[in-house]
């Protein structure tokens, strides 16, 4: 159960397209992250697999049965929002029953889902608050607990991390994975933050301008960007792109290093350095080269190189990428 | 310097020379009061202001309360302690002006209560509804919007000339009526209709600005709950009930003060309606209190001060009533 399945879905705002014949099949039981810059159509896209928007053409499958025009509630997915929407006139249990009583359930079995979801949350001393005087961890606990009382298909999760703090973050990240692996639903989150999605998902979806630009696992996409727009959004720091002085194989144009593969060698591409910042394990460090080209290299260890300085760096062969006059992978 | 820079010192040189001038005297005052007294200096002025406008009058009005004669000068009247308020709140049955010494006070003391209860209670009603549709997604929104605002920008005695024109025996309500083939009605003359009249008129010429209020809080009710509300499959009624109201709520408490304020002081447009007829069915206690101390061939200001003495004490009772349920909600 919970196979989501979108077949050339496409969705406009009046003139703007927003979603471009997106076609992609999410089998049940995996966490997919899709991740894109603001303005891509992440959130559109969730949206659109919720009910909560219709698509312009295309369709929506969940488990195999055309969902389209189903209301959102028919669908039997649950939604965690980027700001939590609980209702804030409502104690905790109360934003967790509100769905559940829609549906006329027996007060037992409410209870009884509420109290589970509680203690797998650890909520279980905070449902008789209200989320005014939640913190913002707690809040997002109490969210996807509103999602866990439904016992949906899906999770589908919009940003919901992007409002907590950076050492929240990343607690809740590891909390959203356990959660994955306990609950074993399909789970799409929507997020901006490369890291969250490298480190989350099964399967990564980049999106550009409403466009699948490539799906793959974490490591195949930061190993093997398909294009330069995904190249350069997965990854940080962004990877190197130098263009290359003769076209190579394939019709190469343009040649990828990521900074953490460049290393100081005695023979090589000469740097002139910008500015260094001392990450404590390793060196971030900014510069041009003799082509005017902007170079960034992650060098390990604490080295201070000063502004104008001259630097030879080199890299392994196999960890170049290069790319056509299209930004096309080819080799 | 800039030439910019150079406009600006000079534009503002005379309020540097102004600043440079009251400062010593600013210094030794803060010296002098301390920090209290510095916050108690610039509150002067709009201190000033509301004793000049509002405590002097109250206390003048308390002091006119307890005089009589029809003497304007208070230094002139005599003075009768409680007299004033004897009269007006003396009864056998305060549910039966006849029996009332002041029988005219209690006539219009329960005329402004029935006008408050209906006018505040279809007010909120409607500017709620009104809210409501002009909160969906309408074509020529701003057309709409405007359309119900606009009588609030109209005066008063305006709103009720506009209304006495539509509803006197040859006006243009009993002309379509009689086009419709339906027997024209006394509007303004039958009791029921002429009361009838007031409070609708009244709730026509405000119900905009109190429908802005609330559609201002609708507006601010997060988007995201009504979605989560769909994700749950919540009905219309349930989210009207359940997440609309409760999260309006302010809302409708400071539009429930504000009408009930207001409902209290009725006057002008009623006034000029139907002059507070037929009989006494219309009259309301501003009414009341303007032609006892001003209009009436037999003037008595110390009983109008009395009897708006007494409408004052009942407003700031409701409002803090009020102000203390919506505290309590708050808390909760």
């Amino acid at each position: 159960m919970g196979a989501i399945t979108l077949e050339a879905i496409s969705k406009s705002f009046g003139p703007v397209e927003v979603i471009r014949d997106v076609t992609l099949e999410i089998p049940e039981g995996e966490l997919c992250v899709v991740v894109g810059p603001s303005g891509s159509g992440k959130s559109t896209l969730l949206r659109l697999i919720a009910g909560l928007d219709r698509p312009t053409r295309g369709r929506v499958l969940i488990d195999g049965a055309d969902v389209t025009a189903r209301p959102a509630a028919d669908r039997g997915l649950a939604m965690v929002f980027q700001s939590y929407a609980l209702y804030p006139h409502m104690t905790v249990r109360q934003n967790l029953a509100f769905g559940l009583e829609n549906s006329r359930m027996a007060r037992a079995e409410i209870a009884r889902r509420i109290d589970e979801a509680a203690r797998m949350l650890e909520i279980d001393g905070l449902l008789e608050r209200r989320p005014g005087q939640l913190s913002g961890g707690q809040r997002q606990r109490v969210a996807i607990g509103r999602a866990i009382v439904r016992e949906p298909v899906a999770f589908l999760l919009d940003e919901p991390l992007s409002n907590l703090d950076a050492e929240l973050r990343g607690a809740m990240r590891a909390e959203i994975a356990a959660l994955h692996r306990r609950l074993g639903r399909t789970m799409i989150h929507v997020t901006h933050d490369q890291i969250e999605a490298m480190t989350l998902a099964d399967r990564i979806v980049v999106l550009r301008d409403g466009r699948v630009e490539q799906v793959d696992a974490p490591l195949d996409l930061f190993n093997r960007p398909a294009n330069r727009f995904v190249a350069g959004f997965i990854g940080a720091p962004s990877m190197n792109f130098l263009t290359l002085p003769v076209p190579g194989p394939g019709g190469a144009v343009t040649l990828g290093v990521r900074p953490q593969h460049l290393r100081l060698v005695e023979r090589g591409l000469t740097v002139r350095v910008e500015a260094a910042e001392n990450l404590g394990a390793e060196t971030l460090v900014h510069g041009t080269t003799v082509t005017g080209e902007r170079l960034t290299a992650l060098l390990p260890g604490q080295l201070r190189p000063r502004a104008g300085e001259r630097l030879v760096l080199g890299h392994d062969p196999a960890d170049e990428h290069r790319f056509d006059t299209d930004g096309r992978r080819v080799g | 310097m800039s030439l910019g820079a150079r406009v600006g010192a000079a534009a503002t040189a005379p309020l540097r020379a102004l600043a440079a001038a009251l400062d010593p005297a600013m210094r030794g005052w803060q010296r002098l009061a301390g920090r209290g007294g510095m916050i108690g200096l610039f509150l002067l002025p709009n201190l000033a202001i509301f004793t000049i406008f509002v405590l002097v009058p109250i206390g003048l009005n308390v002091a006119y309360s307890m005089t009589g004669g029809a003497q304007v000068f208070l230094a002139d009247r005599p003075f009768v302690g409680g007299e004033q308020y004897a009269r007006l709140l003396e009864c056998e049955n305060h549910l039966r002006p006849r029996t009332c010494r002041d029988d005219t006070f209690w006539t219009a003391v329960w005329n402004t209560a029935r006008f408050v209860v209906l006018q505040v209670g279809l007010m909120t009603g409607a500017a709620l509804v009104t809210a409501l549709i002009l909160n969906r997604s309408l074509p020529a929104k701003g057309f709409w919007r405007a359309v119900f605002f606009f009588p609030v920008l109209l005066s008063p005695v305006v709103v009720g000339l506009i209304w006495r024109w539509i509803l006197q025996r040859q006006g243009l309500a009993n002309l379509v009526m009689v086009e419709g083939g339906l027997e024209p009605v006394n509007w303004l003359v039958d009791r029921f209709w002429a009361f009838a009249a007031a409070v609708g008129v009244s709730v026509w010429a405000h119900l905009g600005f109190y429908a802005l209020i609330l559609l201002a809080g609708l507006q601010a009710i997060p988007k995201d709950l009504y979605e989560a509300a769909e994700m749950d499959g919540t009905r219309p009624w349930r989210v009207f009930r359940r997440i609309t109201l409760p999260l309006l709520t302010p809302n409708l408490a400071v539009v429930v003060v504000l009408a009930l304020i207001r409902a209290v002081q009725i006057f002008d447009e009623a006034y000029v309606l139907t002059g507070g007829g037929p009989g006494t069915a219309t009259m309301f206690l501003t009414q009341y209190i303007y032609e006892t101390g001003f209009a009436s061939p037999v003037r008595n200001p110390g009983l109008a001060a009395a009897a708006s003495i007494l409408m004052a004490g009942v407003l700031v009772v409701l409002t803090l009533l009020r102000l203390s349920r919506q505290r309590r909600a708050a808390q909760r």
